[in-house]
């Protein structure tokens, strides 16, 4: 093996494929270090004096995996910097809800105020944001791993989406009957609400909804604004 | 071997013929029309788009096996199914549980057909095309919990409380979603241990669909 073939073998080890393809990949690099920074400085900061350690526990298992599974599969399947900010964005409003449990987020709590709907509406919100951040992302999963086209491209993420939905509202329901019943229900956040399982489901999937209505939108309007331009060059 | 479009009408009649006895006096008239509804939006779907799509017949025999049960659920009204009574008083449980029974073959029936339309219409491969289907019958789970849970507070809620079928369980809904979810992880799990010949002809008809194109092309 000659030192040219060597080169090449490191490389194609060591830099991300399509990354190394492309010019700032640096810029990239470290942006999602930064992107991984800010989530491990407010992951010690929730660390640090939860409202309650137990739930805090529990609920910091999954995104904790999530984050391990981004980091590892960087390499061989890197996504775009937009998925990896949805991504971010989406654990960040997670982990605020982890610390203050979800029923007791001041942001809810003043929302409350200012609009009256009986119940903090935080983990909602959060349940539509798991849509509507994590939709575009997990599109993209499709796109680089399965050649979809037409509408089952928007369809698809759609449906994934409702399905970690229903999946994440049994884990709850478990972990409500294993924990005791009243740590049970500030973890699921039902705040005495029967329907609150279809609620969140629901929430999700207004926000998988939207984000991909929007998407298709943009996509749409853009290849009609490029027209124009293709029919001037050719 | 029976030819594929005769074993097709034979399951349209059999359905047929089901669905007409069941329809003559069901328990709770309203409730069996709510529950028909999709189940017949269904079918016609399935005969319209029958030239479009064909499943395979594996397909068909399961999709007509779940309709049949929600066609006897529907007849009831799902909480009070003699069968699911004499399973009840079986196995001493404290609901009749065969609601429960039918969102389980719902995900054990159903993710078979899903991961052939996956498969053949959008091309999925490998781990996904295992793990879509079940995905999806969450998924279809879920949504149909939060219709119910939108019909249940429109309609009457005494009716709202039989079409449900919850019988004063809190966890209903993730129980039933488990149910459809463990079923479909069951039916792909069999899929992975035995590739079917559907699949062989499922390939068999993609590459033939390629050569045709490509001479087109040529």
């Amino acid at each position: 093996m000659n030192s040219e073939h060597a080169v090449t073998f490191i490389v194609m080890f060591t830099a991300p494929v399509s990354a190394s393809e492309r010019p700032g990949v640096t810029q990239n690099k470290r942006f999602l270090l930064g992107l991984l920074l800010w989530y491990v400085a407010l992951s010690l900061w929730t660390a640090y004096k939860p409202a309650d350690r137990q739930f805090w526990m529990l609920s910091s298992i999954l995104p904790g995996l999530l984050v391990l599974l981004l980091v590892g599969t960087y390499r061989c399947l890197p996504l775009s910097p937009i998925s990896y900010v949805l991504i971010t964005g989406f654990l960040t409003l997670h982990t605020v809800g982890v610390h203050y449990t979800y029923a007791q987020v001041p942001a809810g709590a003043w929302f409350e105020q200012a609009v009256p709907l009986g119940r903090n509406q935080y983990d909602r919100v959060v349940h539509f944001c798991f849509g509507f951040l994590l939709t575009y992302p997990i599109q993209e999963l499709f796109r680089l791993t399965i050649p979809l086209r037409g509408w089952l491209l928007y369809y698809l993420p759609v449906m994934t989406v409702l399905g970690l939905s229903g999946l994440w509202e049994i884990i709850e329901s478990w972990v409500a009957q294993a924990v005791h019943p009243e740590l049970g229900i500030t973890y699921l956040g039902s705040q005495g609400d029967a329907w609150d399982a279809q609620k969140d489901m629901a929430a999700a999937m207004y926000g998988a909804l939207l984000c991909m209505v929007l998407l298709f939108l943009w996509r749409k309007q853009r290849s009609a604004a490029s027209r124009p331009l293709a029919r001037l060059e050719s | 071997m029976v030819k594929k479009t005769t074993l097709l009408y034979g399951l349209l009649a059999w359905y047929g013929l089901l669905w007409t006895a069941l329809a003559i006096a069901p328990r709770d008239r309203q409730d069996w029309l709510l529950e028909n509804l999709l189940a017949l939006a269904a079918v016609a779907t399935l005969v319209v788009t029958y030239r479009r799509f064909q499943f395979s017949t594996p397909s068909y025999l399961l999709i007509t096996a779940f309709l049949s049960l929600h066609a006897v659920g529907a007849h009831y009204t799902y909480a009070e199914v003699p069968l699911g009574f004499w399973l009840q008083h079986g196995f001493g449980l404290s609901r009749n549980p065969f609601d429960r029974v039918v969102h389980f073959a719902y995900g054990l029936f159903l993710a078979y057909p899903l991961r052939e339309i996956l498969v053949r219409l959008a091309g999925v491969k490998g781990f996904w095309s295992y793990y879509l289907p079940l995905s999806g019958m969450l998924a279809q789970s879920g949504f149909f919990e939060i219709v119910e849970a939108i019909v249940a507070q429109i309609v009457s809620p005494e009716l709202g409380a039989a079409y449900l079928g919850t019988q004063g369980d809190e966890w209903d809904a993730q129980k039933d979603m488990l149910a459809a979810g463990f079923g479909a992880l069951l039916c792909m799990m069999a899929a992975i241990v035995a590739p079917t010949q559907s699949q062989k002809t499922a390939s068999f008809s993609r590459h033939v669909g390629r050569g045709v194109e490509s001479k087109r092309l040529n």
